[in-house]
């Protein structure tokens, strides 16, 4: 008898743990009548304090709706924004990234910002590689707040010791380069190539930089397995044998801490590396040395990975939708625009002409400290590209690609699995139509 | 012959016990009903917390949901079709049972070994009782990046360590084969604290007399283990295992943390696989399909674990 009883407590304590992490969520937050409720994922400190701090200022003018800012975190808002779709308490403004902002309109959420968009332009001139992610068929989803884009990054006193006086410009230039900087206690380069949307986001700039950017047919069919990424997932290979060991479980914070602790000399990721340096490197800022990222020897082209992060419009009300969009214009008035974009000086880029030649944006240390390291991310800007939006394509499945990180695994068949590149391109193609068709 | 008399001594002081905690437990019909009524509360509650994702899941693994939350049509079993097709699935099952062997198999012996140095009386194990404790309440988020940063090749100190000795350890967070084994320890690392307390709990309810006899019939402290104070831990090691390797088939924050199923998916055990399918490949009905497997799967080795590992003396 006791033993049925052991039994079914072992089968319902299976049920009860199993199972329970198959819920759905909790629902959003909602917002009262005179109140706009904002979502961010820019959860560290102090991006938190910039936000809420302009949200004071602007709810100090007095405008029709107050702005509430709720921070999220990234790991958990793709189920919290489902769950606030289904009961219908969604926010009223989103921050996003593109494939995010695909996820979240195929939960049958988000207004057109087509005017929204068109009076920035006029006013302050948006930048193409900005919008193009959001605009589908002729209408903006998003407005574009800020860009992110990848750089090569470098030690100079490094460089020197080893004898390289410029940066490497293309792709046998990096790997030459990267082989001359390696010895006992230092990797010539570190590039990710963990799981995760780092790696994803080192590989697709090298894709770029080959030609191979897009990554669909024009009827959204998944297209890579072609030379131009076979040669992109070569150069990954070489590189992540030139890495330091461990670099098959790196992300974002790794390659840094590797580069300022003089373990590596070159890494490839966004400005968050300006603003740090010289307090964890111990260095002068003069040996952090920039530059794009090195293009394919053969038929490359200027290019990098570029995200771009827009406000979505998810409320309903009309009155709430103009409110939201009074408020984004005025958060892209220069007279603001630098405050916003100085939460993170380096990282955040300006995604307007006027916003890139505001002094207030350009008075901030980091920024002036790092002048010639700003310009070329701008510059390199104007070629940033993002999976699933080049060409004018919106493939609104990319979500389910990026979330997967098939790139990343992709390579991983190759450091780990010991793929050639052709079968990791190989295996890739068919992960990403299996992703896609499920 | 020594053996054999110190055994069924063992025996004699469980039943005894047994027989002493049936009698204390007849109880008034009132003090029974105050009992229910006390705890019903927390059953309505449990019930409601419980029940409603259960039959959610259910549900869903019935369907074609892509987004969680998002609308679905009924498909019937395609979904576990699909779901018994996909060979990692396959494989996440198989890494989920090697995880909760191996895991059993270190945490029982690193928690009966810690139990038995806890049980002698001296300053070091006075003082280890409390920092015995110290992994176990660390929040599992510290603890793996506590074990990245000792693991690191620039900086972590136990690679130093080795790389002094002459020893190049790699990477063993991303290398494909000591990748598992690597995050197990890690898990077991911060499990067992837990196991070695109970086990030191249990230790301290063996009758000092049946120590004592085994002493005077000359066997040695071994023999005394295994023919005295083992047997009468079963229980508790029966319930511990299985209760145990419950949780430790579940775990999910520590694999995530630390390698997030990789490198080329070496980590990726059952929850990775779920959660990854729910909130990373959008296929909520698949996730939801894989659950109930994996619970189906879970109850009969948890039936298979109770009558076969179940003591004797429990009936």
């Amino acid at each position: 008898m006791r033993s049925k009883v052991l039994a079914a407590v072992a089968m319902a304590a299976a049920a009860v743990i199993g199972m329970s992490g198959c819920s759905s969520p909790s629902s959003g937050s909602g917002s009262s009548d005179k109140e706009i409720v904002l979502w961010h994922m820019e959860d560290t400190p102090s991006r938190e304090q910039a936000f809420q701090k302009l949200a004071d200022e602007y709810n100090a003018t007095n405008p029709d709706y107050k702005i509430k800012i709720e921070a999220q975190d990234w790991g958990q808002v793709y189920t919290k924004i489902a769950g606030a779709a289904k009961s219908g308490k969604q926010p009223d403004i989103l921050f996003a990234i593109p494939d995010f902002a695909t996820y979240v309109r195929g939960l049958g959420l988000g207004q057109p910002v087509t005017n929204i968009v068109q009076d920035v332009q006029k006013k302050d001139g948006l930048m193409k590689a900005a919008t193009a992610p959001y605009t589908d068929k002729g209408d903006a989803w998003a407005v574009p707040l800020y860009g992110m884009v990848q750089m090569l990054w470098y030690r100079n006193d490094l460089f020197q010791k080893a004898g390289i006086s410029t940066a490497p410009a293309t792709w046998s230039q990096l790997v030459d380069d990267a082989k001359k900087l390696s010895t006992g206690s230092t990797a010539g380069i570190a590039v990710p190539s963990g799981k995760n949307l780092a790696t994803d986001q080192v590989l697709y700039s090298f894709m770029t930089t080959a030609g191979a950017a897009n990554m669909f047919t024009p009827d959204g069919k998944v297209s890579i397995d072609n030379d131009k990424t076979v040669a992109a997932f070569q150069l990954y290979k070489q590189l992540a044998d030139l890495s330091p060991k461990d670099a098959g479980n790196y992300s974002w914070p790794e390659p840094q801490a590797a580069l300022n602790s003089g373990s590596t000399a070159m890494a490839i990721e966004k400005g968050q590396y300006l603003a740090p340096f010289e307090s964890e490197s111990g260095r002068p800022a003069s040996d952090l040395g920039c530059a794009p990222i090195p293009v394919a020897d053969n038929g490359g082209k200027p290019g990098s990975i570029y995200y771009s992060n827009g406000a979505m419009v998810l409320s309903k009300d009309k009155a709430k939708q103009d409110g939201a969009g009074k408020f984004l214009e005025w958060l892209l008035d220069p007279k603001q625009y630098g405050d916003f974009l100085n939460a993170e000086p380096g990282l955040f880029l300006p995604v307007t002409d006027n916003g890139a030649a505001d002094s207030s944006w350009r008075k901030n240390p980091v920024i002036s400290k790092y002048k010639t390291c700003v310009d070329a991310m701008l510059k390199q800007s104007e070629t940033g590209e993002l999976f699933g939006f080049t060409d004018g394509q919106y493939i609104s499945s990319i979500g389910k690609i990026s979330g997967q990180n098939i790139l990343a695994q992709a390579v991983q068949q190759m450091t780990v699995n010991g793929k050639s590149a052709k079968e990791a391109v190989a295996w890739a193609q068919q992960q990403m139509q299996d992703a896609i068709g499920k | 012959m020594t053996a054999s008399v110190s055994t069924r001594a063992a025996r004699k002081v469980t039943s005894t016990s047994r027989r002493s905690a049936a009698a204390g437990g007849r109880q008034s019909a009132p003090a029974r009903a105050l009992g229910y009524v006390l705890v019903a509360p927390i059953v309505a509650i449990m019930a409601v917390v419980i029940a409603f994702p259960l039959v959610n899941a259910v549900i869903t693994s019935f369907q074609d949901q892509g987004v969680v939350g998002s609308p679905a049509d009924f498909v019937g079993f395609d979904t576990y079709t699909k779901v018994l097709g996909d060979e990692k699935f396959w494989a996440a099952l198989g890494r989920s049972g090697i995880w909760l062997v191996v895991n059993m198999i270190v945490q029982t012996i690193l928690a009966f070994a810690t139990a038995l140095l806890l049980q002698r009386s001296n300053w070091w194990s006075r003082g280890a009782r409390i920092w015995l404790m110290l992994p176990w309440v660390v929040p599992t988020v510290a603890v793996a990046v506590i074990w990245q940063w000792l693991l690191n090749t620039n900086y972590g100190i136990i690679h130093k360590i080795f790389a002094a000795a002459g020893v190049d350890m790699g990477a063993p967070f991303s290398n494909g084969p000591l990748a598992l084994i690597t995050v197990i320890l890690v898990n077991s690392w911060h499990w067992f604290p837990l196991s070695a307390v109970v086990i030191y709990g249990a230790l301290a309810t063996v009758p000092h007399e049946v120590l004592e006899a085994a002493k005077m019939d000359g066997a040695s402290a071994w023999r005394t283990f295994w023919a005295v104070t083992f047997p009468l831990l079963q229980p508790v090691l029966f319930a511990l295992g299985l209760v145990g390797s419950l949780w430790s088939f579940n775990v999910l924050d520590t694999i995530y943390l630390t390698t997030k199923g990789g490198p080329a998916g070496m980590t990726t055990t059952m929850p990775v696989y779920i959660y990854d399918t729910a909130f990373s490949a959008f296929r909520s009905s698949d996730a939801a399909a894989a659950s109930v497997l994996t619970v189906i799967v879970l109850a009969i080795a948890g039936v298979l674990f109770v009558r076969f590992a179940r003591p004797k003396d429990i009936t």
